[in-house]
């Protein structure tokens, strides 16, 4: 699955992380490599081994100058790819330091975000077209917290939409969706009150697969929500009125620890002020988190702060705040990385059973052909999820049509 | 309302570590499961699988009309009484789907609250309408478009 992830561009840091050049450099650790991000004077993004050639010190504590970052220990010096450019004690200094490289990779901006390619340099894909990172920039909002379980467990709570009645069902005066900023005030909300048994249908698609979740809406027709998610770790969640489009990616940091990038965008308008503050705020898919760190305030240590009055009135069926830490609290439950010989998956669970079936796939394919993974090109990033309401003998596939196409200037298909 | 936080909270309990304490017993086969080919391809692969690691699963094509089960066999069962103790009815079927069938069982399954799942074979070509309009009432979840593998890995995924 490592090899697998290495054929995809990567979120790996927020812009604001590396804000100026010449800027302090950032600890990484993705993909289950210790990594050090630096931004040197003249503006170059780097990404590199964190732990220095010479006696394996972490560059972290690195003095960024003018070409690169030098070693505070004996002064190594290397440039934004990791080759070594100074290595003061050796007399023949540049001989030397042809044979010195640390493991580096290609760090880019794309939106406000920089992305890692951790693979073969010759099998780079195209830069990421996301949506959410190619919109301008006040469209767009991204957050992340770290998520202490592994990737897939994360994963798979964003293609189940049959949890979403339950974990984030709130009562009448409660935190439900209807109480959400990012949420209130759709009519596809009435749709999903009035029927709380979703059907389900989940659909082939270029990139991944499409899991439409129907419910009835009037008269022989349904309201759609369609959850697009593309190979390996992205997923989007059906838009409501006019509020932003949601979504995340999950990215390993090693096999019991991911990130979880959330974000929020308008194909056709800026964010609101009102709504960037309550994304701040840890409303929608985002999270309050512990200031200067990534890590959520409500998390494993302390119970994710659950309210059992709230719980028992029904006013938060979890009772924990929020909808990414009502998702993380029972994710990480499941320990580091849950047993699945011992799951009792239902019929409903097939989204996540043909997930597993497809990465299963790609993994073998690329393993024993070389075959290139769905999911690395512009073809199958430009996507959104939709929320429609089409006759009920028509193929949701069909009835939406174009909507699933991200399109500049075109606003999302939603109800 | 405050929360105690007490040494066994969420902190410690799902390390790695605390994990290996988890009770360690079998599964039992949890599912009494009948799996339904409504047309001539879809049968192949119900056959296919049948042959599979499975617990209480049982595997039917059908008469036209859907009032009976057809064994692997050929031995004709009223369907009615094929599903009355099943907790999960598995719909195969190709574009070839005989539309009568499915519903007299769709139905069936919906009288006794039984789940059910759909899976729609499409080598033959693009998804035709009349297919979907022929499972999707009557399926819970339905696959579009799945294969063999689809088949086995629910079954499995279910512990048919």
């Amino acid at each position: 699955m490592g090899k697998l992830f290495r054929r995809y561009w990567q979120p790996v840091l927020h812009t604001d992380e590396l804000p100026e050049d010449g800027c302090p450099p950032v600890r990484v650790k993705i993909l289950s490599e210790r990594l050090i991000a630096v931004r040197t004077p003249e503006g170059e993004y780097g990404l590199m081994d964190e732990f220095c050639a010479h006696r394996g010190v972490s560059m972290f504590f690195g003095r960024v100058e003018n070409g690169g970052i030098r070693c505070p220990y004996h002064g190594w010096k290397y440039n934004a790819d990791g080759q070594a450019i100074e290595v003061p004690s050796e007399l023949n200094n540049s001989e030397f330091c042809k044979n010195v490289k640390l493991r580096s990779y290609p760090l880019v901006k794309v939106g406000d975000l920089l992305w890692a390619y951790l693979g073969e340099p010759k099998m780079q894909p195209p830069l990421p077209t996301w949506e959410f990172a190619t919109v301008p920039s006040g469209q767009t909002f991204t957050s992340k917290r770290l998520q202490e379980s592994n990737w897939l467990q994360a994963l798979e709570g964003g293609i189940d939409s049959s949890h979403v009645t339950w974990l984030h069902g709130g009562g009448p005066t409660g935190a439900g969706l209807e109480a959400d900023p990012l949420f209130a005030g759709a009519k596809g909300n009435q749709y999903n009150k009035g029927d709380v048994k979703p059907s389900f249908e989940v659909v082939e698609n270029e990139g991944g697969l499409l899991i439409g979740a129907r419910r009835n809406a009037e008269e022989d027709h349904y309201y759609w929500r369609v959850t697009p998610w593309v190979l390996p770790n992205f997923t989007l969640v059906p838009p409501r009125g006019d509020h932003p489009v949601h979504g995340h990616f999950w990215v390993p940091i090693d096999d019991e620890n991911c990130w979880a990038w959330s974000f929020d965008y308008h194909p056709t308008r800026d964010l609101k002020e009102a709504e960037v503050a309550a994304m701040k705020a840890g409303a929608g898919v985002h999270s309050k988190n512990i200031p200067g760190t990534y890590r959520p305030e409500a998390n494993k240590d302390n119970d994710y702060l659950i309210n059992r009055d709230k719980q028992k009135t029904g006013e938060l069926f979890s009772g924990v705040e929020g909808i990414a830490i009502q998702d993380s609290s029972l994710q990480e439950s499941m320990g580091p990385t849950v047993d699945r010989t011992k799951e009792r998956l239902v019929a409903t669970d097939a989204g996540i059973i043909k997930a597993r079936q497809k990465l299963r796939r790609a993994v073998e394919a690329l393993r024993d052909h070389g075959t290139e993974p769905m999911g690395n090109v512009p073809e199958h990033q430009n996507i959104r999820s939709v929320a429609i309401v089409l006759p009920a003998d028509q193929p949701f596939v069909e009835g939406i049509g174009d909507g699933f196409e991200a399109r500049a200037g075109v606003r999302q298909t939603t109800v | 309302m405050t929360t105690p936080i007490s040494v066994s909270a969420c902190a410690r309990a799902a390390t790695a570590e605390e994990a290996a304490y988890r009770i360690d017993y079998p599964l039992a086969y949890a599912r009494s499961t009948r799996v339904v080919a409504f047309d001539e391809t879809a049968a192949k692969t119900v056959r296919s699988v049948s042959d599979g690691p499975w617990g209480k699963a049982q595997f039917y094509t059908t008469s036209d009309s859907g009032e009976e089960l057809i064994t692997l066999d050929g031995e004709r069962r009223p369907m009615a009484m094929e599903i009355e103790h099943s907790d999960s009815v598995i719909m195969v079927a190709t574009n070839s789907i005989v539309s009568n069938a499915a519903a007299a069982v769709g139905v069936a399954c919906r009288e006794r609250s039984i789940m059910t799942a759909g899976l729609l074979l499409l080598d033959a070509g693009a998804l035709g309408g009349d297919a979907l309009s022929a499972l999707r009432p009557y399926a819970r979840i339905l696959l579009v478009p799945a294969d063999e593998e689809d088949l086995f890995e629910l079954l499995k995924g279910i512990r048919a």
